[in-house]
């Protein structure tokens, strides 16, 4: 479904991604794991266009899209979530969802400006469908409160709830348990089996590892921008260029 | 069908639309159609300003649409009615080109190009003895009459200024109608996403430069064709009145208000902001003082505008409601 093809991506002279080589195969959750500074969320963000590539191209469903710029990607049907909580802080957690419908609209942009009652049906229904995505991700109870006020954990939901309004194919979460506790991990967890039980692609960065285990069927694991081991999760597991990787980083860290 | 706010809002329009008649001085008249004209240009800032725009050269669009209509119906000599239109035609156009250019720059570059572009204006205005030079224009022509059923035919001279006013009434009344139109369709939601968090817009398929580019265009079309009403009813223009420090004016009716109310924001911050002089009888000379103490107090003590202490208000009043502020 997605392909890398020796992608790499320079920030002045450290190459974040150096050459990687990476598949995506349909329906699968794929992990993407790695010590910080990896180049996971490098990965994520020239994928999902917010740069180019320095060199290298990235297909998605067989075509170019390395230079295509953030939107039009997402209109080809990739979406992504964000690493720090990014939302629509001044609007309801409806108002958040609703506007993931945004590319969604079949009426012409005048008929939209005009207020025809097409467009205004139109309107009202994507606001029942984002009532109905939050209905599934269990939600639907907030919809009115102010993002700015969501705790945490829920703020992590609602940035995958408005990537799923777009109606993904590919679908990037950014670490999307971080600083939930067990329950909500385990809600978490739950959410994305859903996911990819509606048929859509899902690349997975975390660090957690038990959700990473728990969820993906393949791992991926990057170190300095590029692909030190591949497999299962078993296999990942008892990897030991994986396991120095990250004892490696563990290890400076308590000398230092 | 009929909610609280459709009535309000007809009680305002009958309140405007009868104002000439209580207030009978010519030159308060004049002062409201100024407030008029301040208004929807504060109205264009905060247009842009949603998008993450912060246009320094509102006054040059105003400007360009001023000396477009007045050079159409002198040198041209087309009747006001056309050159009306066509000026705002001739300022799309042009906003068209330069906002392609400017909102690339992306957002600290747009400022200062907007800044240097208000500059530019100016100079052209004077330079060029076409445009009339520092002097500026003198003369430009009244609207023509034109029939009113029932009452007979509203002539424009320049003594009874209650049909400018009218006139004036009725543009703004129209601009807001398309501002509005705009604000509640996908655009304005378009809009609002990419100046809360552009990153987070894109990601959901907006075109940051696109919707951008449409504010600018709409703004800068309307700031046009407010200065092409401006030339016909003020009759001289004058290259100075153009500038950065006019568009800052505007900026400082705008923020008075409250920039997160774009229609209503606008309309009380030029009122005080034209009226309040009159009443302390500030001086033309002095007014800048005032104008500047306002802004220093205005960012001081209150960044969110006169209407954002009601937002307060609701707050503090009822914790129990929810405060989001709803898309419509």
């Amino acid at each position: 479904m997605l392909e890398a093809i020796k992608l790499t991506k320079y920030f002045g002279g450290l190459a974040a991604v150096n050459e990687l080589n990476l598949i995506v195969n349909q329906n699968e959750i794929l992990g993407l794991i790695g010590p910080n500074g990896a180049g996971k969320t490098t990965f994520f963000n020239v994928v999902s266009g917010f740069f180019p590539p320095t060199s290298g191209r990235v297909l998605f469903e067989g075509r170019d899209i390395s230079q295509l710029e953030a939107h039009d990607i997402a209109h080809r049907g990739i979406s992504r979530t964000f690493q720090a909580s990014t939302l629509f802080m001044k609007l309801s957690v409806l108002d958040n969802v609703f506007t993931g419908y945004h590319m969604s609209y079949r009426t012409g942009f005048l008929k939209r400006v005009l207020h025809t009652p097409l467009a205004r049906k139109e309107e009202e229904g994507f606001k029942q469908k984002a009532l109905e995505t939050l209905k599934f991700m269990g939600m639907a109870s907030l919809k009115d409160e102010l993002a700015a006020n969501l705790p945490h954990g829920y703020q992590r939901t609602l940035g995958i709830a408005m990537a799923l309004a777009t109606n993904p194919k590919l679908l990037l979460l950014d670490e999307p348990a971080t600083g939930m506790n067990l329950n909500e991990k385990k809600a978490v967890i739950d959410l994305i089996r859903r996911i990819r039980d509606m048929g859509i692609t899902i690349i997975l960065v975390e660090h957690d590892m038990k959700v990473v285990m728990d969820l993906c069927d393949r791992i991926i694991v990057l170190n300095f921008g590029q692909k030190i081991a591949e497999g299962l999760p078993e296999e990942i597991k008892s990897n030991r260029e994986v396991v120095e990787a990250y004892l490696g980083k563990e290890e400076s860290k308590n000398a230092a | 069908m009929l909610s609280r706010k459709f009535i309000y809002i007809i009680l305002v329009i009958v309140i405007l639309a009868l104002l000439p008649l209580v207030v009978r001085n010519p030159y308060y008249i004049h002062l409201f159609i100024m407030v008029g004209i301040n208004a929807i240009l504060a109205m264009t800032f905060i247009l842009m300003l949603r998008t993450g725009l912060i246009c320094l050269g509102i006054a040059a669009f105003w400007g360009i649409g001023a000396y477009a209509s007045a050079m159409l119906s002198m040198k041209l000599g087309l009747p006001v009615w056309l050159s009306l239109p066509a000026a705002a035609v001739i300022t799309a156009i042009i906003a068209a080109f330069i906002g392609a250019f400017l909102v690339k720059q992306g957002g600290f570059g747009f400022i200062i190009q907007t800044l240097a572009f208000g500059f530019i204006i100016v100079l052209i205005f004077g330079t060029f003895q076409v445009f009339g030079g520092y002097v500026g224009i003198v003369g430009i022509s009244h609207p023509e009459p034109i029939p009113i059923p029932f009452v007979g035919s509203m002539t424009f001279t320049s003594i009874s200024k209650m049909p400018f006013y009218y006139l004036m009434l009725f543009l703004a009344l129209l601009m807001v109608l398309i501002l509005t139109a705009f604000y509640s369709s996908t655009a304005g939601r378009a809009w609002r996403a990419i100046g809360l968090s552009a990153h987070l817009a894109e990601s959901l398929g907006m075109n940051l430069f696109n919707y951008r580019l449409l504010a600018f265009i709409i703004a800068s079309t309307i700031a046009g064709l407010m200065g092409s009403f401006f030339a016909h009813y003020f009759g001289t223009l004058v290259p100075g009145s153009f500038g950065p420090f006019k568009t800052i004016n505007v900026h400082v009716y705008a923020i008075l208000g409250g920039i997160n109310f774009p229609i209503l924001g606008p309309v009380i911050g030029s009122l005080i902001m034209t009226l309040v002089p009159e009443f302390l009888r500030i001086t033309e000379g002095v007014e800048p003082i005032f104008t500047g103490i306002i802004m220093i107090l205005l960012v001081l003590f209150l960044p969110d505008g006169l209407l954002g202490l009601t937002r307060l208000w609701q707050r503090r009043g009822k914790p129990s409601e929810n405060t989001s502020h709803h898309m419509n």
